[in-house]
């Protein structure tokens, strides 16, 4: 069941991702660190994906919980 | 007065000047549209709501600056400025989540946290709130997370490194002002820590990626980063903090009173009446607990109405102590991880970014209760030089005197030469006697030890 809705959630946010292709220059007076700016580029799809899992699972358990009060 | 406060000066949104005493804070006209939006977005009263900023209020009175200035605000005061590498980690872990469960809350209103930088954090009234009131700027989405970085190297990696290896390695921080490099963290963190989700991205995977991007001027391109992933990324890191909870292992001063090898029952019975009654004469504002332990003295002197910073070197005591102010909701006592014997230096740019603990008195009271034995027989502090310092962090002192023959000064002779001939209660009045008159001496039944109230002498 997991697999399922990760697999689905890959396809559907990695299509979102790709979706906007460009990236606003960021104006900032710290240094973000390009390393750590491409990083979060590189692990947001990941990072969106396992959000999703979460959200989803909680309803889900949320749910059985509910019923069984 | 005008003062600039010297830390102030690194963003060019504003900065924090006093005048008169009171702390106000000037925002910069380049600002100001950005300031506007904190509040027409809602989100400053979501987040003063909750207790996570400061609040403030706009302040009628000249900038410091009139050419750049739009505004000024008055925040309201913090009571004892602290920072990270002062922390247990139990408070740096509940500054971390009061900074993500922020940029969660900014995020619901269109705003993102600009910097997250422990610094920006303090305990006011028992809890973590964000001072800096020009952090927020509007979200931009597509864009990542600018603060990233520096809340990995603030907060995550200090707390992996507390948490995974040694509590000690939070000192760190004390020598990485703007945070922990990535790469060091990595570096002493043992291996096993890659296989926890949280820190194999955030941390190791993180320092390799600045590792590979450090020399060109690369900047993220092709994919953007969606609002679900920025979601994701502070929910990550959220989960990431939560499992970084330390647990004190057993220490000698977390179970002192526990073990209570030190006193009769009795002894200290009576040392808790004096101080007691002590503290209800005085009615001190502002007392420090010097050498503090789980804070028992400091909370008698909240219940008499002081603010306190509750002072302990063993991050164990300290720990414990700050969940009981978590726990308990207590609002007056701040307990904060500082070693005596080496206090908090200034620090930072010129020498004036962070304060040195005695920057940050006098206090009204202090507190000094089996301690002097400790500074000066343990860290070889001669009496005079122990008194002399004392009398730049206080008005008054209530101080214990333990003489030689008492068990514990004999078990820190134990090991070593007794090379502390003034170490008598001559020698000990005569130090103190030349900063302090003693306003009263009682000796603590049960014991060999003595309890002065002593008051600081004008100063010529």
């Amino acid at each position: 069941m997991r697999r399922v809705v990760s697999s689905a959630a890959w396809v559907a946010y990695l299509t979102l991702g790709f979706m906007t292709l460009t990236i606003a220059p960021a104006a900032a007076y710290i240094d973000p660190g390009s390393g750590s700016l491409i990083f979060q580029v590189v692990v947001g799809a990941a990072m969106a994906v396992s959000l999703a899992v979460k959200v989803f699972w909680r309803r889900i358990t949320g749910f059985f919980s509910r019923r069984n009060r | 007065m005008t003062q600039r406060v010297a830390g102030s000066f690194r963003d060019p949104a504003g900065f924090v000047f006093t005048r008169d005493g009171v702390l106000y804070r000037q925002v910069n006209r380049t600002f100001a549209e950005t300031f506007a939006q904190l509040s027409s977005s809602g989100l400053y009263d979501a987040l003063v709501e909750q207790g996570l900023l400061i609040p403030h209020a706009t302040a009628d009175v000249e900038p410091a600056e009139p050419a750049t200035a739009a505004t000024v605000i008055r925040p309201e005061p913090v009571d004892f400025v602290s920072y990270p590498f002062e922390w247990a980690p139990g408070q740096l872990r509940a500054a971390a989540l009061a900074t993500l469960e922020a940029q969660r809350i900014a995020m619901d209103h269109g705003m993102t946290l600009r910097d997250a930088t422990a610094y920006n954090v303090q305990f006011h009234r028992g809890r973590p709130v964000l001072i800096d009131t020009l952090s927020f700027e509007p979200l931009v989405e597509g864009r990542p997370w600018v603060a990233y970085r520096q809340f990995c190297e603030h907060f995550l990696a200090p707390l992996a490194l507390m948490h995974h290896v040694d509590v000690r390695l939070g000192q760190l921080q004390r020598a990485h002002l703007d945070g922990i490099p990535l790469d060091l963290a990595a570096g002493i963190l043992p291996a096993r820590t890659r296989m926890r989700a949280g820190l194999a991205i955030h941390i190791h995977a993180h320092a390799g990626s600045q590792r590979r991007h450090a020399d060109a001027g690369d900047a993220p391109k092709g994919r953007s980063f969606s609002m679900q992933s920025f979601q994701g990324l502070i929910e990550s890191l959220t989960t990431a903090v939560r499992k970084l909870e330390w647990s004190p292992p057993p220490s000698a001063w977390r179970d002192y009173y526990a073990a209570r090898e030190s006193y009769s029952d009795q002894s200290l019975e009576h040392k808790e009446v004096l101080v007691d009654k002590v503290l209800a004469e005085l009615t001190p504002q502002r007392v420090w607990d010097l050498g503090a332990n789980t804070g028992h003295f400091s909370r008698i002197a909240a219940r008499h109405g002081a603010q306190v910073a509750s002072l302990e070197m063993d991050p164990s005591a300290v720990e414990l102590s700050w969940r009981q102010v978590a726990e308990d909701g207590e609002t007056a006592v701040l307990p904060l991880w500082v070693d005596l014997a080496n206090p908090t230096p200034s620090q930072g740019w010129a020498h004036g970014e962070r304060m040195s603990l005695t920057a940050r008195g006098p206090a009204d009271a202090a507190l000094a209760l089996a301690l002097v034995h400790h500074l000066a027989i343990g860290g070889n502090v001669p009496l005079p030089a122990v008194a002399e310092w004392f009398a730049q962090l206080c008005e008054h002192l209530i101080v214990e005197w333990i003489p030689k023959d008492d068990p514990m000064v004999q078990r820190l002779l134990a090991s070593r030469e007794d090379v502390f001939a003034d170490y008598t209660q001559e020698g000990f009045e005569s130090a103190f006697g030349e900063h302090f008159s003693v306003e009263r001496r009682e000796p603590l039944q049960g014991s060999v030890r003595l309890l002065y109230v002593m008051r600081r002498r004008a100063r010529t």
